[in-house]
Formats: C-alpha cells, sequence, structure tokens
C-alpha cells in the first residue's frame, strides 16, 4: 500500500503501444464524423464516443489487447468498501475529450496508416471502395494501393512495406495526450502532443433488450451495399420489419405467388425531395442470418445519419441491427482485428456501434 | 532577335515546369548564352515564395542557338500552364499517340505577337510521320526591366542541412497542413532537422536524426570560435509555402536547406547529381516572424 509521494514518479493513467497502428486508426476512423469525441479509458480498454445533434451516438469499443501494451492506471480514489467493489468497476474509468481528426492525422502522418477498409477485410468478403476513401493514400501512390491486396500478408505479419508503430501515453487530467510515433529505427520520429478537454456529458441512449421489437443479424456487406446504393439528397430512411409468416404458411404462399409479397420481412424505405426507393431482403438464411420480430415495425431515421455509419460498416463483417418499441436504433458492426486468432488466444474483435432515435413525425 | 534549340532532355524540362507552374501562374524565363534562368518572384505569391533557378544550356538543350542586342540574352514572360501543356505534348508516354522524334524551340513572330513556338516531329505506332505544334504566347521583357530583376539578398546562413527525400516530407507536411499554417523549421550542424506545428489544440513535432550537414567553405579561423553543433537554429515560414516548395519532389535528387534565422529559409534543389548538377532551383522562403511560436 506505498503510495508514490511525487507526482511525477506516478505512472501515467494510461500507457498503451501498437507496432502497427492501422487497426486503431481504422476503428477511430469508423466514428470520425463529429470532430470533438471523448475517450473512456477503463482496464479493459478505450472507448471513443462521438454525437450528433442530440439524436446519433457513436462509439467504437477498442479492447487493450488491440493494444501491444497496455496500462490503465486509475486517477480515481481507490474503493473502500468491498460490496462496492462491482459496482466500481464500471464507474471506474477515466474520460476526456480530444479532437479526433486531429489524432487520426498524426497516426497517418507517415502516410502509413492506411486506408481503413482494404486492411482489415478478410479476403473473403468483396473489396469495396470508394474512390474518395483512397484520398489518404494519393501521396504515396503505389504503396497505399499494394496495401488493399495485402491478404494473407497481414497474417504473418510479413511484408517489407513499412508500418507506423505508436506510444501512446496520457499522464491525467489536464495533461495532453501524447503519440510517439515511429515508422522504423533509422527514420524520423514524431512526437504529437493533442490538447485534451475535460468530457461533456453525453447523451444516454440505453437498448433495452426486454424492449426489443426487431433484431437482425447479417453480413455487412448486405446492409452495405444498399446504403451505399442509396443517393445522399435522401432525407429520410423507413426501416420497416414483418414477423416472419410460419414456416408451412411461407412455403406454400411461396409457391403460389414467389413475387408478390406484401409483407417484406425487412425493407428499407428511403425518400427524399426527388423520389423514393425501396429495397426488400429475401427470406433466406444466408442473407439474413438471424431475425427475430415480434410486431410490425416502422421507424424513421434522418439518412444523414445512418449513413454516417458507412464508413465503419466498409471495415466491418457482420452487423447487428436491433430496434426497440420506441424506435431507438442501434447498430453494431463488428470489426474483425488483422490479429491471427491462435497466436494471441483470447484476442477480441473490437467493434463499433450507433444509436440513433427515430424521427418523431411517423409512428 | 534570334533563338531556337532542341530540347534534347524533355521530361527533365516538363518536371521542372511542373514544379514551377504550382507556384506561379506566370513566370520568367532568361535565356543566356549558357543558362537558362527560370523566376518566380511575384508579390502576389502566397507567404512571398520566390524561385531563382539556373540551369545549364547542354542539360537540356542541343542545337541551342542565341542572339539578341541585349549581350545576347533573351528574358521573357511566359504563362507556366501552356508552357507545361506545350511540353506535356512533346514528351513521350505510353498513351501519348506518337513517339516523339525531335521537339524544336524557337522564337516567332505571329500577327504581331511574339510567340515561343513548339515544333513536334513524332512517329505514329504505324510509322507515320506526325508534326504537332505550340505557340505560347511570350511577352519579350525590356532589358531595363530585366535590370530591375534581383535575387533578394540574404544574410549569410546560419546552417546548413541536405533534407531527406522530399517525397517523404511532403507526405508528413501534407498531414500537417490542416492543423496549422505555420511551420518551424528548426536543425543544428549536427544532422537534426525538426519540423514542429504549435497550436492551440495539438504540438506535433518530427525529427530526423541522421541528415548530413555539408561542409561550407567558410571554416572559423579559431575553433574556439565553432559554434555547439547541438544549437538549433529555427525560421518559421508558411507552411502552405514551403508545402510549394515540396512539389518539386517531382525533380529533386538532392535539396540543401538553408536556414538563416529570423530571416529566411533557403533552399537548393540540385537537378540531377550535385556533382555534376546540371542546374540548381533556389527556393526562397521568408520568416514569419512570430513572438508567440
Amino acid at each position: 500500500m506505498s503510495q508514490p509521494i511525487e507526482d511525477e514518479e506516478l505512472p501515467p493513467v494510461l500507457k498503451a503501444s501498437v507496432h502497427d497502428v492501422r487497426y486503431f486508426a481504422a476503428l477511430l476512423r469508423g466514428v470520425n464524423f463529429i470532430n470533438r469525441a471523448t475517450i473512456t479509458v477503463t482496464e479493459r480498454g478505450l472507448t471513443i464516443t462521438v454525437e450528433e445533434a442530440r439524436t446519433l451516438l457513436g462509439t467504437a469499443f477498442i479492447f487493450s489487447d488491440v493494444f501491444d501494451e497496455y496500462c490503465y492506471r486509475s486517477e480515481n480514489p481507490p474503493v473502500v468498501a468491498s460490496q462496492d467493489s462491482q459496482d466500481s468497476e464500471i464507474v471506474d474509468n477515466t474520460a476526456f475529450e480530444v479532437p479526433l481528426n486531429t489524432l487520426i492525422e498524426c497516426l497517418n502522418i507517415f502516410g502509413t496508416a492506411g486506408s481503413t477498409s482494404a486492411n482489415v477485410t478478410t479476403s473473403k468478403f468483396k473489396k469495396w471502395k470508394k474512390a474518395g476513401d483512397d484520398s489518404d493514400n494519393d501521396d504515396d501512390g503505389g504503396r497505399g494501393r499494394s496495401a488493399g491486396g495485402r491478404g494473407i500478408d497481414s497474417y504473418f505479419g510479413g511484408g517489407s512495406e513499412k508500418r507506423t508503430g505508436m506510444r501512446l501515453t496520457y499522464a491525467g487530467a489536464g495533461y495532453p495526450l501524447t503519440l510517439l510515433l515511429a515508422e522504423d529505427a533509422t527514420g524520423p520520429t514524431t512526437t504529437c502532443e493533442i490538447t485534451t478537454f475535460d468530457p461533456e456529458p453525453h447523451l444516454e441512449l440505453d437498448f433495452d433488450n426486454s424492449k426489443m421489437v426487431l433484431k437482425i443479424i447479417l453480413k455487412s456487406s448486405w446492409l452495405r451495399d444498399a446504403l451505399s446504393e442509396l443517393d445522399p439528397s435522401f432525407d429520410k430512411l423507413t426501416f420497416i420489419g414483418n414477423p416472419p409468416p410460419d414456416a408451412e404458411a411461407t412455403t406454400s404462399r411461396q409457391k403460389q405467388r414467389p413475387r408478390d409479397n406484401e409483407k417484406p420481412m425487412l425493407r428499407i424505405q428511403a425518400a427524399g425531395t426527388f423520389g423514393s426507393t425501396e429495397m426488400d431482403y429475401p427470406n433466406d438464411r444466408d442473407v439474413l442470418e438471424t431475425f427475430e420480430c415480434t410486431r410490425s415495425v416502422r421507424f424513421s431515421y434522418r439518412f444523414a445519419h445512418i449513413s454516417r455509419a458507412l464508413r465503419a460498416l466498409q471495415s466491418s463483417t457482420k452487423t447487428s441491427l436491433r430496434i426497440d418499441e420506441e424506435g431507438l436504433l442501434s447498430l453494431q458492426f463488428l470489426m474483425p482485428s488483422p490479429k491471427p486468432k491462435g497466436a494471441g488466444g483470447t484476442s477480441t474483435d473490437a467493434f463499433i456501434e450507433f444509436r440513433c432515435l427515430a424521427l418523431d413525425d411517423e409512428f | 532577335m534570334r533563338f531556337r534549340a532542341s530540347i534534347e532532355n524533355v521530361p527533365t524540362f516538363f518536371k521542372i515546369i511542373q514544379s514551377i507552374e504550382k507556384l506561379q501562374k506566370k513566370c520568367i524565363i532568361k535565356f543566356t548564352e549558357t543558362n537558362m534562368h527560370i523566376i518566380c518572384n511575384s508579390d502576389a505569391n502566397e507567404g512571398g515564395i520566390q524561385v531563382w533557378s539556373q540551369i545549364k544550356v547542354e542539360s537540356l538543350f542541343v542545337g541551342y542557338r542565341i542572339q539578341s542586342n541585349a549581350a545576347n540574352e533573351i528574358t521573357m514572360a511566359i504563362t507556366s500552364e501552356a508552357l507545361l501543356g506545350a511540353l506535356k505534348s512533346a514528351s513521350s508516354s505510353a498513351t501519348s499517340a506518337y513517339e516523339t522524334e525531335e521537339v524544336i524551340m524557337k522564337l516567332a513572330k505571329k500577327n504581331g505577337q511574339a510567340v515561343l513556338t513548339f515544333e513536334i516531329n513524332g512517329l505514329t505506332r504505324v510509322g507515320r510521320k506526325v508534326r504537332v505544334s505550340h505557340d505560347v504566347k511570350i511577352e519579350v521583357m525590356r532589358p531595363a526591366d530585366v535590370a530591375r530583376l534581383s535575387e533578394p539578398l540574404c544574410p549569410e546562413p546560419d546552417l546548413h542541412i541536405l533534407l531527406p527525400p522530399l517525397q517523404k516530407l511532403r507526405t508528413i507536411v501534407d498531414r500537417l497542413r490542416p492543423m496549422s499554417d505555420i511551420l518551424a523549421i528548426r536543425a543544428n550542424n549536427n544532422g537534426c532537422l525538426r519540423l514542429s506545428i504549435n497550436t492551440e489544440s495539438v504540438k506535433v513535432d518530427t525529427e530526423w536524426k541522421d541528415c548530413t550537414n555539408p561542409k561550407t567553405q567558410n571554416i572559423p579561423e579559431d575553433p574556439e570560435d565553432a559554434p555547439d553543433p547541438d544549437q538549433l537554429f529555427t525560421v518559421l515560414v508558411s507552411l502552405r509555402s514551403f508545402l510549394k516548395f515540396l512539389n518539386s519532389h517531382v525533380v529533386s535528387t538532392t535539396t540543401i536547406a538553408c536556414i538563416c534565422q529570423n530571416h529566411c529559409m533557403i533552399l537548393y534543389v540540385y537537378i540531377g547529381d550535385v556533382a555534376d548538377a546540371g542546374g540548381v532551383l533556389t527556393f526562397y522562403i521568408p520568416a514569419i516572424i512570430d513572438d508567440e511560436f
């Protein structure tokens, strides 16, 4: 119980390092739609939270095993009562705000933090890349492009390409977030000190599973393809879900009228000034891996908000879409870790969650 | 006034103009018997960046002939974009429809307008001859105006250092652009170079430790007078100006940076090997005086 007396001797609140920042940068980019982000540090890892228009909440959950080294020292006074220990595990965290854009730019200072999608998607999934996404890598042309085709290399940690390694420290409230970045021992080193701010309270959107009316798990590419088809001029996006008809009823009905299904299981409807569009998902296990719907559901959201999720969708493999009875939408994207599964043992994939309130006008 | 030359090294000429073109719409080219000087000295340039370059005639041209009343020198103001366009169609590339055989550049007068004519003779893939001709409007400058052009005066630099590959510098400075307008460049005589920005929201500092300090002629007489090699010299410049200079990465092989503390930064971009340099582009970037940095 010997407490260090001098402040300088205290280890920093957070110390983390990683030899390749691409996965970390990809996770940050997934929620990079509002510049000011709250970083919450706990024993288990980091959560990065951004909020838009008091309606949309984006959170990236980055577990400590994403980093090669991760060390958190609580600033909060140790909890005395043992009964509260379970509570304190939840409470015990340190939060601060940083400009997210600046953090991402700093990570990519050598141009080797890569663009998001190709680096983390496994080759099983179709590459989906918009021209604009590559802009980060335009300068070093060939390097960025070949990163896309790496595939197996990232699993063996091989390849001659340079990666940016990072050491991150946060000394505590009032101190900047310090990043030390380098490509290799002979190259330059970059030190970044990013000013931190006291965290502002965020919107609380709790998703109550007991009030859930719709739950879908599907491959991210199915949702990504649907959303990226939609023109930015649309302003409203509606999710329509209906309970699946009985098994026998389905088969008999589909035989008779396979095309004319009046009650779609899942329909995405977009509407804007210049028209509207509808997309139906088939009742097929290959498409909708899980489909639970307790009653007919129809909720609308601002399209601009939903499309914020596209960047995270691009590098994710699986999506869970849930809606509760008040229309609160929860989208969770699984972000596959580039680390080999076997060697790390208990490597947990990070994920990004978006929560969005429904528009009021429709019920 | 006569001027005629065949451009032998189109790619290099193209790259030089490419790095100039981003800087200034109109540039001044002065042809002398031995050199071609490209000058960008407009006050309108953001941050006041200037270029004074000197390229040996034999590194770009053959059959070079020049005659004028002003000591066989011709100085012209030319639109860099138009010049770049002419050189682009003169350079053979995988996509062009013909293989360039010869490019003649000459001074001419068409409809009372002085032009620089580029006659490109090429050969298509099936062996047919092609002639492409570009006329780039120019203004020939009077000797009195030419005499008024003067290179900026700078004190003896505090420090000389060889820069890392400009391509790499550009990647880094590009990332810094959204964060700051001012870039601090620090270096010492011990091979250390640092690029830093310092704003309210972020401080970024990139350091190279293994740069080379080229030997300069003026060796201090007394070794005790020799400055501390670890002393850092600093100059603050406009980040955008520095990025414009970095556009010359297309042509550079070796670049020497000189810091005149609190005055300016001078950058010598060598075209070809330093030992056998075909020319050098000299960039002057004035310092920003900012006490708060």
